[in-house]
């Protein structure tokens, strides 16, 4: 039995924001305790682990006089099911105290007899009542938990014209079968880790067996294993443990809302990664080039497929880079501009106050600014909001002279270019930042070394053995058949090398 | 993570060719006027087989340090490592200082201060700082950017060029012999190869395959030349900046602007890694020497940029004094340490034999 | 020691950052942006008694208000001893910093190309951030005088000028073009001759301009519009001009040359004169100097269709240039020619680059005749006239 203590604190010391972390008692003093079938003193010590006021207990007799008390979380238990399939049973139930008795007269699918107390515990904060009986040597916990969910429905951030429209949701084990439903094969393993001291937050990790790779999903479960957190409110927290450089203003997990997308992803021989609590599904390894493929790719013609491709591409470099390059010419090479666009720019920016490079700084700033509260604000406000943004906060900072009509019209461009690959504004919208700093600061030639330390930067991360700009560096020729480029259908039989799957081929 | 064979037929066949295009081709018709083409082609003739002489040694697939220690002991290695990582901070200096005229000039309309240009060393340390195999895989995008850079510029240029001013050939007699003599700084490939010995996934025909790709980034180097001099003739000599010179006679130029600098700046992504490269090579022969302990990686790239970087604010206007001591006084140090000595090397002993 | 080499990246990003906010919110390397900058459109040199005198003809941003439209100039006079002296002068005089590097013109006065040229095109040449594509031409009097001048068809002078060097107006054979670079291969190669486009200019009657009037302040600015001609040639030995041709003597060098697909010229129909449209032109001056002696030809090859001319509804129709009219262009255009030829042979202008040729063709042959080649005479000079139908 391990014996916690903390330091006491020195006497008479007054803490006014709250005990300091380290004379806290430790926050889960492990018990050892088992069932006794003592009736009273089970249900006793299984409250003092669970001494909240929302966990109730419920006590009746059997048929047959014997006593049961039914232990329960009041938020998250399903009562009308208690009754009808445990209680109900147990009414016309004798009086033998034998658990597997027990277990075979209630009606529930789900039922586990469990001997120790705090796994009890565990079972009622998951929403799994437990039940004690008199003479009673184990608990028997009832899977009857109220599942809260919203309806499965689109997912905003991933919106299609062709293809199936089911989006995650928030519960895990409706996740679970939005993807079982599209694997009918035993090759499909879902296994589960808890991850999160206090959260106990489930976390499925989805992939199929030989085609997946082992020492891949092992690295995985290793390194969630390794987390030691006490609260995991949403996947987006897993990736930081996930990902060999924490630190790297790159993304370097794969997100997606969409199960038919991370089904083709795990298809493909990567691992998934399913959070309860999250719509955001988890993908790895994870490829640059994942961004730029949309899941409509696949349901458009090859072409089609192709053009769209390289057109978030084109528009992601005019969204990074065109801002810069406006500044650097302007600041330190004129020659960029033909000589009617210099005299059209030189024009509408002679009357403004600030430098060329601190205006465009203060219109991305007020870009990013809009672009901020009018997602967080409700839908009523936004509306307006757009209206000041655009009308007054354009129009009105022109015909004032504060700002210049080119470095809105760049910065609007930008804005727009940046979503047309949304799944990695959070890079890009900094490296436009940066970009444009630089410009400001050095010109044309900081935009070049900063895309070379951005090259170099890239083509050096992996994760779990994978480089980040495969099939570009290193270069896989297969592989560019479905990278900005789509090929038909018919031309991709195999999965893609730069995943290492053992199971190569798709298409027979 | 090493560099594999493709990626090293790219380094040799879109990367290295890239460093030759800015002042190289002013420099040559300086001295062998119409006849540029034949002292690059001696050049580069010389270059694809000391190039093939240290990819044999790279077949064997063990580090230079090792091969040394095997053949002369350990204090000689690290003497010749130690020589021979100053030749490559030597041979370092003049493409930096070819890239800070390269970015003075075409990435500025008045001339920036120094300044500007400091923040190459950082990028630099940057590079050096990490393992050199992790090259391999920047030069599998940059071999792309590269090809693209330069098939833009020629397709631009190349209707601008009026080939037969490349006539008589040999007219220049002596001028190709001083063509040869006065750009040996160019050409020093083959030693750039050697540090990487032991990072490379060589194989039996490595060597003669990587030859063949050289002599292919050669063939470009060469037309490039000729559209160069077919563009500017007598006035060649005069146009130091070739790459950012040649396509702006495109007829599309005056009516969109200098679009050829999309371009340009293609082949100044490109020539940015080059001009790092012999630094980079500098601190990998040192940590082969000296070993790779704690942060002597990070050090040694930091103290020689700053090295560089503080004799490149000496010299600052002094570049035709620097370029007549480089490529006058002290040519020899090229053709002995680029084509001498990989070709030396190839007697070197086996660690293991 | 360890935990600060651990958390040195991060320092060095922070110092990174600083530097390159305070850089950016100082924004000065000593560069100069386009707000300091006076975009300078053309230059015009003349030769005065102490030295030269630049007139720069700067572009002037006409505010957000687009209503106005198109590009307004001031036209700004330095004198110096040297063409650097004089630009800087400009610098002192507007407190602009001049930049050359949308310099499309450069126009020589009179005076200005009665010596080498080259001593003051080499600011030009040599200049990393003056673009050698900029066009090249001589002026009747003062270039100074000529960039002020308020032209009556384009915003400012330089702009109306350039439209007179364009592809289309080289393809009719009146003007030939020339740009700084093409100027200097001339110069510098064994030929040492080259040639460039003479302008005059000619007054606009009734022009009703005055909106687009540019700011002159310059001389010559008196208010009239003015319009501008580049039909003759300026020849040019070792930087000199030697000779001009006529308007005539330059489209037979453009047929030489070939370049000619949509100019024309008179011949005669009997008495009557009619114009020719040239549809399609090759031109070729042939060196022949495996002879004892050296043997040039010149030959122009030129599809032609009729143009103004009083003619009957089925010859309109068939629109056939009659035999007798061929006889007549191929006459006049020899004689066009041969005008040209003597200008040249007089001049000592190797216009045709045939020293170039010879030399590059055989140095040795080269040695024997150079001195030779600008003063040959033709021995054939063919006119092959053809119909169009």
């Amino acid at each position: 039995m391990t014996v916690f203590s903390a330091p006491a604190p020195r006497a008479g010391a007054v803490f006014p924001f709250g005990v300091p972390h380290k004379f806290r008692p430790p926050p889960h003093t492990p018990c050892m305790k088992t069932v006794t079938g003592n009736l009273e003193k089970d249900v006793s010590a299984l409250k003092k682990l669970l001494p909240a006021e929302d966990i109730p207990t419920f006590s009746f007799l059997s048929g047959g006089g014997l006593p049961f008390t039914a232990v329960y979380a009041d938020a998250v238990t399903d009562k009308e099911l208690l009754g009808e399939q445990v209680i109900e049973p147990l009414l016309g139930y004798g009086n033998d105290p034998d658990p597997a008795h027990v277990a075979r007269r209630i009606s529930s699918p789900e039922a586990r007899l469990k001997r120790s107390l705090p796994e009890l515990a565990e079972e009622v904060l998951e929403g799994n009542p437990v039940l004690l009986w008199e003479g009673g040597k184990e608990g028997l916990a009832v899977g009857t938990k109220q599942v809260f969910s919203r309806a499965v429905a689109e997912p905003s951030t991933d919106v299609v014209i062709k293809g199936p429209r089911e989006g995650f949701v928030e519960d895990v084990k409706i996740n679970s079968s939005l993807v079982r439903r599209r694997f009918k094969t035993g090759e499909l393993r879902i296994d589960t880790v808890t991850v999160g001291r206090r959260s106990k937050t489930v976390v499925c990790v989805c992939y199929l067996e030989g085609t997946s790779v082992q020492s891949t999903v092992d690295g995985i479960k290793e390194k969630l294993g390794r987390i030691d957190i006490d609260y995991v409110p949403d996947s987006s927290y897993l990736t930081h443990f996930l990902a060999e450089r924490p630190h790297s203003l790159v993304k370097q997990i794969g997100t997606t809302e969409k199960p038919d997308i991370f089904c083709a992803k795990i298809a493909e021989g990567r691992v998934g990664l399913l959070v309860d609590g999250s719509p955001i599904a988890l993908t790895a390894p994870y490829l640059l080039i994942e961004d730029f493929q949309s899941s409509e790719d696949y349901f458009v013609p090859a072409y089609r497929a192709t053009f769209t491709r390289l057109l978030r591409l084109f528009a992601l470099l005019v969204a990074i880079y065109f801002p810069a390059f406006y500044i650097s010419a302007q600041l330190f090479k004129l020659q960029l501009f033909p000589v009617k666009l210099l005299l059209t720019i030189a024009g509408s920016i002679r009357d403004i106050p600030f430098s060329p490079s601190i205006e465009m700084l203060l219109v991305l700033l007020v870009l990013e600014v809009l672009n901020e509260a009018s997602i967080r604000m409700p839908k009523y406000v936004g509306m307006a909001l757009s209206v000041v943004g655009a009308l007054v906060l354009g129009e009105t900072a022109v015909s004032a002279g504060f700002v210049s009509t080119p470095a809105i019209i760049i910065i609007a461009f930008s804005g727009i270019g940046l979503y047309a690959v949304p799944n990695l504004i959070e890079v890009t919208s900094v490296l436009r930042l940066a970009m444009l700093l630089v410009a400001g600061s050095v010109g044309t030639f900081g935009i070049l070394l900063l895309s070379g330390f951005c090259l170099f930067y890239l083509v050096t991360c992996e994760n779990f053995g994978v480089p980040l700009v495969a099939p570009f560096s290193p270069l896989v020729g297969r592989d560019l058949r479905d990278s900005l480029v789509k090929f038909n259908l018919r031309s991709l039989p195999l999965r893609p090398r730069t995943l290492k799957s053992p199971n190569r081929r798709r298409l027979k | 993570m090493t560099v594999s064979r493709r990626q090293l037929y790219f380094f040799l066949a879109c990367v290295a060719p890239a460093g030759k295009l800015i002042l190289l081709p002013a420099r040559l018709a300086e001295s062998a006027k119409n006849d540029l083409l034949l002292p690059a082609a001696i050049h580069l003739a010389l270059q694809a087989a000391a190039v093939f002489c240290a990819l044999l040694l790279c077949e064997r697939g063990e580090t230079l340090h090792d091969m040394l220690a095997a053949t002369f002991g350990r204090v000689a290695a690290k003497i010749f490592l130690t020589v021979f990582s100053v030749f490559l901070a030597y041979a370092a200096f003049l493409p930096l200082l070819e890239e800070k005229l390269f970015v003075q000039s075409v990435y500025y309309d008045t001339l920036p201060s120094i300044t500007s240009f400091a923040p190459f060393f950082l990028f630099a340390a940057y590079l050096a700082a990490k393992p050199i195999r992790a090259l391999g895989r920047v030069w599998d995008i940059l071999g792309i950017v590269a090809a693209i850079g330069y098939a833009g510029i020629l397709i631009l240029s190349a209707g601008s060029a009026d080939y037969a001013a490349l006539a008589p050939a040999g007219g220049s007699g002596m001028g190709i012999l001083l063509g040869v003599l006065r750009t040996w700084g160019w050409f020093f490939d083959a030693a750039l190869l050697l540090p990487l010995a032991g990072h490379i996934e060589a194989k039996k025909g490595t060597a003669w395959r990587g030859a063949l790709f050289y002599l292919v980034g050669s063939a470009a180097v060469l037309l490039f030349l000729a559209v160069f001099y077919g563009i500017f003739q007598e006035t060649a000599t005069n146009q130091l900046f070739a790459i950012a010179a040649t396509s702006k006679y495109f007829s599309g130029v005056s009516m969109l602007g200098r679009v050829d600098y999309a371009f340009v700046f293609l082949l100044g992504l490109v020539v940015l890694f080059l001009s790092a490269l012999p630094v980079q090579g500098c601190v990998e022969c040192l940590l082969q020497a000296y070993g790779r302990e704690h942060h002597l990686p990070a050090f040694l790239s930091v103290g020689i940029s700053a090295v560089l970087l503080a004799l490149v604010l000496v010299c600052d206007f002094r570049f035709g004094d620097v370029m007549s001591v480089i490529s006058g006084t002290l040519f020899w140090i090229f053709p002995l340490f680029s084509v001498l000595v990989p070709a030396l090397c190839l007697a070197l002993r086996r660690s293991h034999a | 020691m360890r935990n600060f080499f651990r958390s040195l990246p991060m320092k060095l990003y922070i110092l990174i950052a600083a530097v390159l906010a305070f850089s950016f919110f100082s924004n000065d390397f000593g560069l100069v942006d386009i707000q300091k900058t006076a975009v300078i459109l053309a230059a015009g040199i003349d030769r005065t008694e102490n030295g030269f005198s630049l007139t720069a003809q700067i572009a002037v941003p006409k505010g957000s208000d687009r209503t106005a439209g198109g590009t307004s100039s001031v036209e700004i006079e330095a004198e110096g001893e040297t063409v650097s002296d004089c630009v800087s002068l400009i610098f002192s005089k507007t407190g602009w910093v001049p930049k050359l590097v949308f310099c499309d013109l450069i126009v020589l006065g009179e005076d200005a190309v009665k010596e080498d040229v080259i001593a003051y095109l080499n600011y030009f040449l040599r200049n990393d951030y003056m673009p050698d594509s900029c066009m090249l031409a001589v002026c009747e009097g003062k270039a100074g005088e000529l960039i002020s001048t308020v032209s009556a068809i384009d915003d400012a002078s330089s702009l109306a000028i350039s439209k007179l060097f364009s592809d289309a107006a080289k393809k009719s054979g009146k003007v030939m073009p020339c740009t700084l670079k093409d100027f200097a291969i001339g110069y510098y190669g064994v030929s040492e001759s080259g040639y460039l486009p003479f302008i005059r200019t000619e007054r606009q009657k009734g022009g009703q301009n005055d909106s687009l009037q540019s700011a002159g302040a310059g001389t010559g600015t008196d208010g009239e519009q003015k319009i501008y001609i580049a039909e003759e040639t300026a020849l040019f030995s070792k930087g000199k001009m030697v000779g001009l041709l006529d308007r005539n003597e330059t489209l037979a060098v453009s047929l030489l040359k070939g370049n000619v697909f949509s100019g024309t010229f008179n011949a005669m129909d009997g008495d009557k004169p009619v114009t020719l449209s040239v549809v399609n032109n090759r031109g070729k001056v042939s060196l022949d100097s495996r002879a004892p002696s050296v043997k040039l030809s010149l030959s122009v090859v030129v599809r032609l269709c009729c143009r103004g001319v009083t003619a009957a509804i089925d010859d309109i129709a068939s629109d056939r240039v009659t035999d007798d009219i061929l006889k007549s262009c191929k006459e006049t255009l020899s004689g066009y020619v041969g005008s040209m030829w003597e200008k040249l042979k007089g001049s000592g202008c190797d216009l045709f680059f045939l020293r170039r040729a010879l030399y590059r063709s055989s140095p040795k042959r080269y040695g024997m005749w150079k001195d030779d080649v600008p003063f040959l005479s033709p021995v054939t000079v063919e006119a092959n006239v053809r119909s169009m139908k």
